[in-house]
C-alpha cells in the first residue's frame, strides 16, 4: 500500500444521517470513499460496544451521526 | 467498632423474631485474616456470626437483584446505600421488600497497605475508632486507623447512609476531602502515549477472572457483553487489546453509577486500580452535569438515561 | 464515551459525532469531508486494533 487511505465506520441513522447520505449521493455532492456505512436503525441503537468492535477489526476512524 | 456489631445483631435478631423479613445480609469472619465475607443470616445462630469491622469490603447491595422475591434487611454504608438507592432508581430491587441497617462507616482498611505495616503474616485485627492492633506470631503492633485506610475510603465523601430505616450508631462526621481527582487529572495532562502506556501496564496483570464484575453492584445484566458470544462483541483472551476492551466498556458501563464503593479492586486478585477508569467516568460526570453524584436521593433522575435540553453536547458537530 | 476514549489513550479526532436531519445532504457531505481529513491526518490506527493485517 502505497498511500495511507484510512477506513471510517460509519455508523448512521436510518432516518436522520442516512437519508442525509443518499440525499447528498442524489445530489451528486463529492463525498470521501472511505466511509464504510453501517445504517443503525435509529441513534437510540448505537451502543459503545459497536465502536470499540469496529476499533478492534481495523478502522482508523469512526463516525456516529444521528 | 463493638458497638456496630452489637447493634447489628440486636436489630437482625428482632427483625428475624418479628417476622419482618426473611434474611438479614451481612458481613461475617471470612477463612482468611483481613477479609470478611458475605453473611446471609436466616435464623438466630447466624445472625450471632454477623460483625461489623474494618475488613467489610465487599457491597452487599450486590447480592439484592438476585435476591429480589425475599425480603431482606441489609446492612448498608454510605456507598452500599448509595448503590441501593441505584437499584431501586433502575427497579431492580423493590424498596417496599427492603429494610436497610444503616452504618454510619469510618472507612475501610486497605490490606495492602496493613501487610506492609508488618514482617510476619498478620492473624488478626482488632480495632476501635482510631487504632488498629495488628496480632500475628510474635508481633502485635497498633497504627492509626488513618493510614491504612483504602485509597477509596481516604477519599469518601459520604460516609453516612443516604438511604436507611435505622442506624446503628448516630452519624459520623464526612470527611473533608481535597484533591479527589488529583491522580485523573494528573493523568490527563498527559500526553495521549503516556496514557497508552500507563493502561497497558496497568491492565498487564489482567487475567480477565471478571471478579471486578462480580463483585459490582451496577453488574446485574443477566448477560454481560463479555459473555455474548454471538455477535461476540469482546475477545476472552488476555490479548492486551480484549483486557482493554472489556475495562473501557465495563466502567463506561457504570457510568453515572458507580458510588466509589471500591468492591472491584478489592475483589481483584491482581492488585489492578479499576478505579482508574470508573473515576475518570466519575469525574467527567460530575463536570458535566452539575457535580451529579449516583444514588444521593430517590428521586434524583440518572443523568445518562434523561433527555435535558441542556445536557453537554458540545462534541457533536 | 469519546472522553473515555481518549483518557485511555485514542487520539482525539478519531471518533466523531454528529447530528444530521435527513434534508440536510450538503451537511453530510461537508461533515463526512471533516471526518476524512481529521482521521487522514492521524494516520492509522495504533490502538485497540487486532484484525488488521498490517498491524498485527
Amino acid at each position: 500500500m502505497s498511500e495511507f487511505e484510512p477506513k471510517i465506520a460509519a455508523f448512521l441513522c436510518n432516518w436522520c444521517s442516512y437519508g442525509a447520505a443518499d440525499l447528498a449521493g442524489v445530489s451528486r455532492m463529492a463525498y470521501p470513499s472511505n466511509l464504510r456505512t453501517i445504517r443503525i436503525p435509529c441513534t437510540g441503537q448505537m451502543n459503545p460496544k459497536f465502536i470499540l468492535k469496529a476499533f478492534n477489526r481495523g478502522v482508523d476512524g469512526v463516525w456516529v451521526s444521528g | 467498632m463493638q458497638n456496630r456489631t452489637d447493634k447489628i445483631k440486636e436489630i437482625a435478631k428482632r427483625l428475624l423474631d418479628e417476622e419482618k423479613v426473611d434474611l438479614v445480609l451481612g458481613h461475617r469472619k471470612g477463612t482468611i485474616p483481613l477479609k470478611n465475607t458475605p453473611g446471609f443470616a436466616y435464623n438466630k445462630d447466624e445472625v450471632e456470626e454477623l460483625l461489623w469491622d474494618g475488613n467489610c469490603r465487599s457491597n452487599l447491595a450486590t447480592f439484592l437483584p438476585r435476591l429480589k422475591d425475599k425480603r431482606i434487611a441489609v446492612v448498608a454504608q454510605g456507598c452500599v446505600s448509595r448503590n441501593i438507592v441505584g437499584l431501586i432508581i433502575e427497579k431492580q430491587i423493590p424498596r417496599e421488600n427492603l429494610y436497610i441497617i444503616g452504618v454510619p462507616c469510618i472507612g475501610m482498611l486497605d490490606p495492602n497497605i496493613l501487610r506492609e505495616k508488618v514482617s510476619g503474616e498478620i492473624l488478626e485485627t482488632k480495632e476501635d475508632e482510631t487504632k488498629i492492633i495488628l496480632k500475628g506470631s510474635g508481633f502485635e503492633i497498633s497504627v492509626e486507623r488513618e493510614d491504612v485506610l483504602r485509597n477509596n475510603c481516604k477519599l469518601c465523601l459520604h460516609r453516612n447512609p443516604t438511604l436507611f430505616d435505622e442506624l446503628v450508631v448516630d452519624e459520623v462526621r464526612e470527611q473533608n476531602v481535597s484533591g479527589r481527582y488529583d491522580d485523573i487529572t494528573a493523568l490527563e495532562n498527559k500526553t495521549s502515549e503516556e496514557r497508552t502506556t500507563y493502561f497497558d501496564e496497568l491492565l498487564s496483570s489482567c487475567i480477565r477472572c471478571y471478579a471486578c464484575r462480580d463483585a459490582c453492584p451496577l453488574c446485574y445484566c443477566p448477560v454481560c457483553f463479555v459473555d455474548e458470544s454471538n455477535p461476540q462483541w469482546c475477545g476472552k483472551s488476555t490479548d492486551p487489546r480484549d483486557v482493554l476492551n472489556y475495562h473501557i466498556l465495563r466502567a463506561f458501563h457504570c457510568a453515572g453509577r458507580c458510588t466509589e464503593c471500591g468492591a472491584c479492586e478489592d475483589a481483584c486478585p491482581m492488585d489492578i486500580k479499576v478505579r482508574m477508569l470508573t473515576r475518570k467516568i466519575e469525574k467527567d460526570i460530575q463536570e458535566n452535569y452539575d457535580g451529579y453524584e449516583a444514588g444521593m436521593s430517590l428521586d434524583a433522575e440518572p443523568p445518562l438515561a434523561t433527555f435535558k435540553p441542556n445536557d453537554p453536547q458540545s462534541f457533536i458537530k | 464515551m469519546k472522553n473515555l476514549l481518549e483518557y485511555v489513550g485514542l487520539e482525539p479526532g478519531r471518533i466523531h459525532f454528529s447530528w444530521i436531519s435527513s434534508a440536510e445532504g450538503e451537511k453530510f457531505a461537508r461533515v463526512a469531508k471533516e471526518v476524512y481529513e481529521s482521521v487522514n491526518s492521524l494516520g492509522p490506527v495504533k490502538r485497540l486494533v487486532k484484525e488488521r493485517v498490517e498491524v498485527a
